[in-house]
């Protein structure tokens, strides 16, 4: 039943974001052709273009027919045509794609350890010194908008101290193989991934440092003290536990939020993921491209969201079904 | 219940949340009558470092920085308060008011609602602006559409408690209407509620507008920290980035920090009642 509703309220969210594409463009005034493609490529394209064009929108028909074309060329994965790089959208996204699924996995991997160790550390000396230090630099941090830190990291350790560089993803015609190339990836990685994790981290600590706080004084903490458990022990085996899955799945349910830090974190940088995709795509009016760009973001995020939703009850079977959508629990 | 705000934000970190907000409302405010220079006009050569005619200096084809700058923070905090205003207004509407009805009405609300949450705000409005490049009017009216369910969500679920708590039920006994109870106790009490939402909403609008600014998805015509950021950074390897790039930022991290803040004093002044 609740997973019935649950898949109802995906799939019309799905929807929902893919009509996006097909309303909005045609809500402006004007040509939906021109919307759809922009001037500049509608000027470059040749007259057959431009009927294959009209021929697969439909858009010399109704509205319900264009619309059963748009849903059905997103069904076969045809998220039209790239004019700039003269390649269909989704050719191009799957060649900038490694970079920023590197970008994401490790941001992802880093935050949610670095916030768990220092939400649980905090959590469990709440009121000290080290705590209410750590709790104010991270609320600081958080507020930072994530392309910010990106722009200070980038002035403190490659413009003033060059320590690393200014962009991309390896060195342009370094010609390095082996473990230099993986340094090489490495070093260009070490900036935008440390954004990332610095501006994102904040509600992973968060989220921990309150299901922590809130089990400070539960009955099997006190069992493990009397038992003769060190601290350590009781802190990561025995708090660390109740609190790691919940925090995790819920901030499964932030990725929206890592996915545009993303986008930003890879402009300033210049890093050759979809970000950078995105600026070019905008810079040269290819709609196609961006728009398939924050679709399949958009999209990916929704899948994900929807499993961590499905799994939560599982993994975490304290959360009855009545607060699923219950993230911060205080 | 009945808080009084001003009382509670006058210490912590309300009140220097309220001191950072003032400090940009009254630049926004400024920058609505006069500014330096016309920010969008060429009014020397490029690139000067800052001076008693150019405050912070000229950007590479010799427009003011501080008069963009002004003009940001007016762009800014226009796109915050409307947004917080609009998904308020949709939130009490579809959300208190769905509760307060009930039937289908609720039933239907509530799907709504539970659909909305469900998409992503950030990337959502990222979408729809990429195929609209909306001025600041349109960006409110998108941030608003994909902001409102949480804040309804919160609403909702506080009218649902205020129905049935004492105050209104002794009311309804004396015999008083539904439009009595709306005005005289369900509202006042959404007040503390409403507002920590309203605070969030434009906490987060203040972030996406510079966010979308920032990459190109924004009107060109108007103003924006992002759009200053974006384009400072094509020039970090000249000392412009001390006067260029880092006034925006730290114009949009103060902004958000100071919503933040007020939201912090918000939630201690709920804990403590």
């Amino acid at each position: 039943m609740r997973v019935a509703r649950l898949l109802m309220d995906y799939a019309i969210a799905f929807f929902i974001l893919c009509s996006l594409g097909f309303v909005l463009p045609r809500l402006l005034p004007g040509d939906p052709f021109l919307a759809i493609y922009g001037e500049e490529a509608a000027l470059s394209m040749t007259p057959e273009m431009k009927v294959e064009i009209y021929r697969r929108f439909a858009l010399d028909q109704s509205w319900t027919e264009q619309f059963g074309a748009y849903v059905g060329s997103l069904l076969r994965g045809d998220l039209g045509w790239s004019y700039f790089f003269n390649t269909p959208v989704m050719r191009v996204m799957t060649g900038f794609l490694p970079w920023t699924l590197l970008l994401a996995g490790a941001s992802l991997l880093i935050s949610t350890v670095s916030g768990f160790v220092l939400g649980l550390e905090s959590g469990s000396r709440k009121g000290s010194r080290w705590d209410k230090g750590v709790f104010a630099g991270l609320m600081l941090l958080g507020g930072v908008p994530d392309f910010f830190v990106g722009t200070l990291l980038l002035l403190g350790f490659a413009v003033i101290w060059p320590l690393f560089p200014l962009g991309g993803a390896t060195t342009v015609y370094g010609g390095l193989t082996g473990w230099a190339w993986a340094i090489d990836v490495l070093r260009h990685l070490a900036l935008p991934l440390a954004s990332l994790v610095l501006a994102r981290m904040t509600t992973m600590y968060l989220l921990c440092r309150n299901s922590t706080v809130a089990l400070l004084r539960s009955p099997f903490l006190r069992t493990a003290r009397s038992k003769g458990c060190d601290e350590v022990a009781i802190r990561y085996r025995h708090l660390g536990r109740s609190v790691l899955l919940p925090a995790a799945t819920s901030a499964g349910l932030h990725l929206s939020h890592l996915f545009a830090g993303i986008l930003m974190i890879e402009v300033v940088f210049g890093y050759p993921g979809m970000g950078t995709l995105l600026q070019r795509a905008l810079a040269a009016r290819d709609y196609p491209l961006l728009q398939g760009i924050l679709l399949l973001a958009s999209v990916a995020v929704l899948g994900v969201n929807f499993i961590v939703e499905l799994l939560y009850p599982i993994l975490d079977p304290r959360v009855k079904t009545v607060c699923t959508s219950n993230t911060g629990k205080n | 219940m009945h808080i009084q705000y001003g009382k509670k934000l006058k210490s912590g970190p309300g009140h220097w949340g309220l001191l950072l907000l003032g400090f940009w409302a009254a630049i926004a405010l400024a920058g609505f009558f006069v500014t330096p220079y016309a920010p969008d006009a060429y009014t020397g050569k490029a690139f000067l470092a800052p001076s008693s005619a150019h405050w912070l200096g000229t950007n590479d084809v010799g427009q003011d920085i501080f008069s963009q700058l002004m003009a940001g923070a007016r762009t800014s905090l226009g796109v915050a308060v409307g947004a917080s205003i609009a998904s308020a207004f949709l939130g009490a509407l579809l959300g208190a008011g769905g509760a307060l009805v009930g039937g289908w009405v609720e039933r239907l609300t509530m799907r709504m609602m539970d659909i909305g949450l469900v998409i992503p705000p950030i990337l959502a409005a990222m979408l729809a602006a990429a195929y609209l490049q909306p001025s600041p009017v349109t960006l409110v009216g998108i941030l608003a559409f994909f902001f409102w369910p949480g804040t309804g969500r919160i609403l909702r679920a506080q009218t649902l408690l205020l129905r049935e708590s004492g105050p209104v039920t002794a009311a309804r006994t004396f015999g008083a209407g539904r439009g009595y109870l709306l005005r005289r106790h369900i509202l006042p009490d959404l007040a503390p509620v409403l507002s920590a939402a309203m605070i969030h909403d434009a906490r987060r609008a203040v972030f996406l507008e510079a966010g979308l600014a920032f990459l190109g998805i924004s009107d060109p015509t108007v103003q924006s920290w992002g759009r200053m950021i974006q384009q400072a950074l094509a020039f970090t390897y000249l000392d412009v980035w001390q006067w260029w790039l880092l006034p925006p930022g730290i114009a949009v991290t103060t902004l958000v920090l100071a919503f933040a803040l007020i939201g912090t004093g918000l939630e201690e002044t709920h804990a403590s009642d």
